[in-house]
C-alpha cells in the first residue's frame, strides 16, 4: 500500500496507523493515521510509546443552499486537532498499573464529527473502555416540511465499560452510557384547528438518556453463563414557544384572506421514562454441538405531562384562548428467548437450528382535557394497547463437499400475532373501543453455495424465497424473493470483484397492487501497481422501482375521492469511486479521489408530467428525483523531517438537483479543505 | 558478561531442541513460543502489543492455549522440518470451518460472538481471518485487517455507495461505525436472510437491548412507550419509511417527498394494519391538491408516536 511500509514494518505496529486506502478519500479530512517517516515507538522503562498528533486548520466556502450543505456535509472554518493517537504497551505484559493504553481522537476543536476512544487495561486484572462522540446535526427538512421543520442540534454519546478479571473464569462488568441531544429547532403547530393555519414555533430540544449496567459471567465445564442487569433512564424537556404575533395570511400554504392569528403559544411536554431489564446468556461449544441460549426481559415505563396554551384568532375569526392538558403513562414489557443449537454430526456437515420467541406488550393511557375560552370543551380518557408476539424457527444445513466447495440450504418459519385495543371514553363512561387481532405466517427457503473456482477466485451465490400470508402493511414483504451473488479474484497486488443483489416483492391485493423491484450491481478493482502507484475504483448501480395503489381526496372546489391513482417511484443511481495514490520519492504522498452519485431517475429531463392523466400533478413530479452529487478531492502529504509531515487537502462538494421537488431547490457547491502538521514519535 | 554468554547460548540450546535426530519419528509436540521466535522474529518483535500476548504473559495457560501454538497447533514437526506450511497449522491452508473452529476454541464464550455459527458471514464462508489480521492488524483494538469502514466496503460495495449519498449516516466521517448497528459475528435473532425477515433481523443487525431496532440506541426519543404508537414503526421497523445507510432523499426517507410515502400505506386497502381491516386513508378534509396537505409531517409532527394525540398532531 505504501512504499515505506516494508521498511518500517518490523519496528512497530505500523498497521495501526496506516491510512486506510479508501478511507482516505471519504472525507476531506484528517490524514487519518498517515505514517510520518519512520513511525516508531519509544521505549520508556518497560513500556513502548507511540504517539501521533495532527493539528491544522480547516476551511470551507459554501455557495447556494447553505442549509442543505450543513445537512449533508457541515464542515466549517477553524483550528482542529484533526487526528491523534497514543498507544502505550507494556513490553513484558507485566506493567505495574497497566499493560496497555490506547487513545485516539478525531476532529477535536469543534468539527461537526468529533470522537475519542480510550482503553486502559492490566492483563488479568481489569480493562476499561471509553467511547465518546459528538455530532453537530443540522437538517432543514425542506422537501419534507417546506423548511418549517428545522433542527440544529448537538448529539453526544459516551459509553464506559469496566471489566474486572477479564481473563479469569469469572468476570465482572460495570458500564455506563449516556446520550444527549440539545439545541434549537423549528416546529409547527396547528393550535386551534387541524385544518387551520400551520404556525411555525420554536422548539427547544432537550433530551437525555442514561444507562447503567452491572453484570458478570462465569465459565463452567466449557460453557459460559452471562448475566446482565440494566437500568435505563430517559428524560425529555423539549418545549415549543412562540411569543411573536403571527398572522395566518402571511404563512406558507395559507390563503391571503386567512384571518388566523397566533398571539402566543407555549407547549411543554416533560417526559420521564425508565427501562429496567435482565439479560442472561448461556453459550459454549463441544465437539459435536454448540449452544447459544438467551433470555431477556425489560420493563419500560414512561410518565408524561403535556401543557399547551395558545392565544389568538382561529380561521373563523373567533377569538381563541385554548388550553390543553394531558397526563398519562405508558408501559412496555418485553420478553425474549432465543435458543441456537448447532450440531456437527460429521466433520463436513453442520446443522443449525434457531428458535426465537419474543413478546412485546405496549399499553398507554392518558387523560385529555381541553379548555376553550375558559370553558371545558373536551374531557376524555384514552387507552391503547399493542401486543406483538413472535415465534420464529430457522433450520440451516451446511455441507462441505470439498475443500473448495460447500453449500447450504435452510427453511424459516415465523408466526406473528398482533393484538390491538384502541379505546376512548368520557370520564364515567364505559370504554367501547376498537379491538383487533391478526396472525400472519411467513415461510421462507434459502439456499446458497460457496465455491473456490480457482485458487484466488471465489464465488458466493445465495437466494431466498418467501411467502407471508397476511402482511401487516401494504409495502410489507408478501411474496418476495432475493438473490445475491458475488465473485472475487484477489491476488497480492490486485483484486477484482463483482456483485449482484436483487430483491423483489409483490404485495398485491385490491387497490394497493404494491410491488417493489430492487437490483444492485457493483464492481470493484484495486491495483497496487508499483511502489509509486496504487489505484482503487468501484462502481455501483442501485436500481429501485416501486408502484403502489393510492386513494386520497383531491379536487376543486370540493375534494372528492380519487381512487385510481398510483404512486410510481423510480430511482436509478450510478455511484462511482476512483482513488489514485502516488507516493513521490518517499518524501511526499499525493492522493486524488473522486466520488460520484448520480440518480438518473426515470430519464425525464425536466420538471414535466410524464403522463396525461389528470389528478394530482405533484404526484407525478414526485415519481423520480434525479440529482448529481460529486466530491472530488486532492491531498498532498510531504515529509519535512522523519517525525514531521505537512498535509494539505482540498475537497469539492457539488449537489445539483435536475429539478427541485415541490417547487424547491436545494443545490449547493462547497470548497472545503485543510492544512495541517502531523507530528509522530 | 555472564548474562551475555547465556544469551548467546540460548539459540544454540533452541537449535539443539528443535533439531531431533534424522529419522526420528516422534509425535508432533508443543515446543513453546520461544522456539518460534527464532525464525519468526518479525512477528515476535511486536507480539507484546497483541492482545493474544496475554496468554503468554499470564504464564498459567497450558501449551495448547498459549502463544503461537495456541492458534497454530503443536510445532514439533514444523521445527523438525525446518519450516513449511504443511507441517504447521497455517491459516492460509485452513478451510473456513477450520479457521472458525480454531478461533472459537477460545472466543466462543463471549456473548457478542455467541451467534457466529448462525451468522450470514459464516454461511458465506467469511470467517475470522477474512476480517481480522492477527499479525498485521490495522487497528490495535479488534485486530482488524483494515480500518473498519474500509474493511466492510471490501465486500459491501452497495453500502459504500449509499454512505456517499448526500443524506446518510456519517460513517465515512467517523460519526458512526458499521458495528454500531451490525454485529458481524451474527445476531441472536439473525436468520441469515438477505431481506428483512419478519420480526427477525437480517444483515446481522445488532439490536438494542431486548431485540429492539438498533436505531433506538441513538434515537432514544423514538423509543416510547407512547400512548399512541405508530404501529408500523413497532411492527415493521424503521425501514418501513427510512433507508438506514444512505439515500438521495432527505431524512433518509424511501421517497423524495413525504406524502407519497405516507399514502402508499394510508390508502384504505383492506386487511392491513393493527385493526386488521385496513390502514385508514386520509381524511376527506385533506385536499391533496393543497400543498399544505402534501407535507404530512407539517401537522403530524409526532409520526413516530404521540402521548396525547391519536393522529400525532402534538
Amino acid at each position: 500500500m505504501m512504499p515505506t511500509m516494508k521498511t518500517f514494518f518490523p519496528l512497530i505496529l505500523i498497521g495501526a496507523f496506516l491510512p486506510a486506502f479508501a478511507h482516505a478519500q471519504q472525507t476531506v479530512a484528517p490524514t487519518t493515521g498517515e505514517a510520518t517517516g519512520s513511525v516508531r515507538g519509544d521505549n520508556v522503562g518497560t513500556y513502548n510509546i507511540v504517539q501521533q498528533w495532527e493539528l491544522g486548520y480547516r476551511f470551507a466556502s459554501v455557495g447556494g443552499d447553505s442549509g442543505s450543505y450543513r445537512s449533508d456535509v457541515n464542515y466549517h472554518n477553524g483550528i482542529r486537532l484533526l487526528n491523534s493517537s497514543l498507544t502505550i504497551n507494556s513490553r513484558d505484559g507485566h506493567g505495574k498499573w497497566f499493560d496497555e493504553i490506547t487513545l485516539s481522537t478525531q476532529g477535536l476543536g469543534h468539527d461537526p464529527y468529533e470522537s475519542a476512544t480510550f482503553r486502559i487495561q492490566k492483563n488479568q486484572w481489569y480493562r476499561y473502555d471509553l467511547l465518546w462522540r459528538s455530532n453537530d446535526y443540522f437538517n432543514p427538512g425542506l422537501t419534507v416540511a417546506n423548511g418549517e421543520h428545522l433542527i440544529d442540534t448537538n448529539h453526544r454519546w459516551q459509553d464506559h465499560e469496566l471489566t474486572l478479571l477479564p481473563q479469569n473464569w469469572y468476570r465482572l462488568r460495570v458500564g455506563y452510557g449516556r446520550t444527549a441531544q440539545d439545541g434549537p429547532a423549528l416546529n409547527t403547530a396547528t393550535p386551534f384547528d387541524s385544518q387551520g393555519a400551520v404556525f411555525p414555533v420554536f422548539h427547544n430540544v432537550r433530551q437525555q438518556f442514561n444507562e447503567y449496567r452491572v453484570g458478570g459471567d462465569a465459565t463452567l465445564h466449557g460453557f459460559r453463563f452471562s448475566i446482565l442487569r440494566r437500568w435505563e433512564f430517559f428524560k425529555e424537556d423539549s418545549a415549543d414557544t412562540q411569543t411573536t404575533t403571527l398572522t395566518g395570511a402571511a404563512l406558507p400554504f395559507s390563503s391571503s384572506t386567512d384571518p388566523s392569528v397566533l398571539t402566543s403559544f407555549n407547549r411543554s411536554q416533560p417526559y420521564r421514562g425508565d427501562t429496567r431489564g435482565w439479560l442472561a446468556n448461556l453459550s459454549g461449544e463441544r465437539k459435536f454441538v454448540a449452544v447459544n441460549a438467551r433470555f431477556s426481559y425489560s420493563g419500560g415505563r414512561g410518565d408524561f405531562v403535556q401543557n399547551e396554551r395558545a392565544l389568538g384568532i382561529d380561521r373563523f375569526s373567533n377569538g381563541q384562548n385554548r388550553q390543553i392538558a394531558v397526563t398519562g403513562n405508558g408501559t412496555r414489557p418485553v420478553t425474549t428467548g432465543d435458543l441456537n443449537l448447532t450440531l456437527f454430526p460429521a466433520s463436513k456437515l453442520s446443522v443449525i437450528n434457531t428458535t426465537s420467541i419474543s413478546n412485546t406488550r405496549i399499553s398507554g393511557n392518558n387523560h385529555f382535557v381541553q379548555f376553550d375560552n375558559a370553558t371545558l370543551s373536551n374531557d376524555n380518557l384514552n387507552f391503547q394497547f399493542l401486543g406483538i408476539r413472535l415465534i420464529t424457527n430457522a433450520t440451516d444445513v451446511k455441507y462441505r463437499f470439498t475443500k473448495r466447495l460447500d453449500a447450504f440450504a435452510g427453511y424459516r418459519y415465523s408466526n406473528r400475532e398482533i393484538r390491538s385495543i384502541e379505546d376512548s371514553a368520557d370520564p364515567g363512561q364505559a370504554f367501547q373501543g376498537l379491538t383487533g387481532q391478526q396472525t400472519n405466517v411467513l415461510q421462507a427457503g434459502v439456499a446458497g453455495v460457496n465455491w473456490i473456482l480457482l485458487k484466488d477466485l471465489r464465488l458466493h451465490v445465495e437466494g431466498e424465497i418467501g411467502r407471508d400470508d397476511h402482511p401487516f402493511a401494504p409495502n410489507s414483504l408478501a411474496n418476495y424473493h432475493a438473490i445475491r451473488a458475488r465473485v472475487r479474484y484477489a491476488k497480492r497486488k490486485y483484486s477484482v470483484s463483482g456483485g449482484y443483489q436483487q430483491n423483489y416483492n409483490n404485495n398485491s391485493i385490491q387497490i394497493t397492487a404494491y410491488s417493489s423491484h430492487s437490483r444492485n450491481y457493483n464492481g470493484d478493482a484495486t491495483w497496487n501497481a508499483k511502489s509509486w502507484l496504487a489505484l482503487d475504483a468501484s462502481y455501483s448501480n442501485l436500481h429501485l422501482d416501486t408502484i403502489g395503489g393510492l386513494q386520497f381526496f383531491a379536487g376543486s372546489p370540493r375534494a372528492s375521492l380519487v381512487a385510481d391513482q398510483s404512486s410510481y417511484y423510480i430511482s436509478n443511481i450510478h455511484a462511482a469511486n476512483l482513488g489514485l495514490r502516488i507516493p513521490i520519492r518517499k518524501r511526499a504522498d499525493l492522493y486524488a479521489g473522486y466520488s460520484l452519485t448520480r440518480d438518473a431517475g426515470d430519464s425525464r429531463a425536466a420538471y414535466i408530467l410524464p403522463r396525461l392523466a389528470p389528478g394530482l400533478a405533484d404526484l407525478y413530479h414526485a415519481e423520480t428525483f434525479p440529482l448529481t452529487y460529486q466530491t472530488p478531492l486532492l491531498r498532498l502529504s510531504v515529509q519535512i523531517t522523519p517525525k514531521l509531515r505537512y498535509n494539505l487537502g482540498y475537497q469539492y462538494y457539488g449537489y445539483h438537483e435536475d429539478f427541485g421537488l415541490l417547487a424547491q431547490n436545494q443545490n449547493y457547491r462547497a470548497h472545503t479543505g485543510y492544512t495541517s502538521l502531523l507530528w509522530s514519535f | 558478561m555472564l548474562k551475555g554468554i547465556w544469551l548467546a547460548l540460548i539459540p544454540l540450546a533452541l537449535m539443539a531442541q528443535t533439531a531431533p535426530p534424522a529419522g526420528t519419528n516422534t509425535a508432533n509436540k508443543y515446543v513453546g513460543s520461544e522456539v518460534c521466535k527464532t525464525c519468526h522474529a518479525d512477528v515476535w518483535l511486536n507480539f507484546y502489543k497483541n492482545p493474544h500476548y496475554k496468554s503468554i504473559a499470564s504464564g498459567k495457560e497450558t501449551p495448547e492455549r498459549t502463544g503461537c501454538e495456541g492458534c497454530h497447533g503443536p510445532a514439533g514437526n514444523h521445527v523438525a522440518a525446518r519450516g513449511g506450511k504443511a507441517t504447521i497449522g497455517a491459516f492460509s491452508n485452513f478451510t473456513p470451518d477450520e479457521t472458525l473452529t480454531t478461533c472459537l476454541s477460545c472466543h466462543s464464550k463471549d456473548v457478542s460472538r455467541a451467534s457466529i455459527r448462525n451468522s450470514a458471514h459464516t454461511k458465506a464462508d467469511v470467517v475470522c481471518s477474512s476480517c481480522h489480521s492477527i499479525h498485521k492488524p490495522a487497528t490495535p483494538k479488534f485486530l482488524l485487517a483494515k480500518q473498519q469502514t474500509e474493511l466492510c466496503y471490501t465486500c459491501h460495495a452497495s453500502q459504500r455507495a449509499q454512505f456517499e449519498m448526500p443524506s446518510k449516516h456519517r460513517v465515512n466521517e467517523g460519526a458512526v461505525q458499521c458495528s454500531d448497528c451490525h454485529n458481524p459475528h451474527g445476531s441472536a435473532l439473525s436468520a441469515g436472510s438477505t431481506t428483512q425477515h419478519m420480526g427477525g433481523s437480517s444483515a446481522a443487525l445488532q439490536p438494542a437491548f431486548n431485540n429492539e431496532q438498533p436505531c433506538l440506541k441513538c434515537h432514544v426519543d423514538k423509543r416510547g412507550p407512547f400512548v399512541f404508537e405508530h404501529a408500523a414503526v413497532k411492527v415493521e421497523g424503521c425501514e418501513g419509511c427510512h433507508v438506514p445507510h444512505g439515500s438521495t432523499n432527505a431524512k433518509l426517507l424511501t421517497r423524495p417527498v413525504v406524502f407519497t410515502l405516507c399514502l402508499e400505506c394510508h390508502n384504505g386497502a383492506g386487511t392491513f394494519g393493527r385493526s386488521n381491516f385496513s390502514v385508514f386513508r386520509t381524511s376527506p378534509a385533506h385536499n391533496l391538491q393543497d400543498p399544505k396537505y402534501q407535507r404530512c409531517t407539517l401537522c403530524h409532527i409526532k409520526v413516530h408516536g404521540s402521548n396525547s394525540d391519536q393522529f400525532f398532531l402534538r
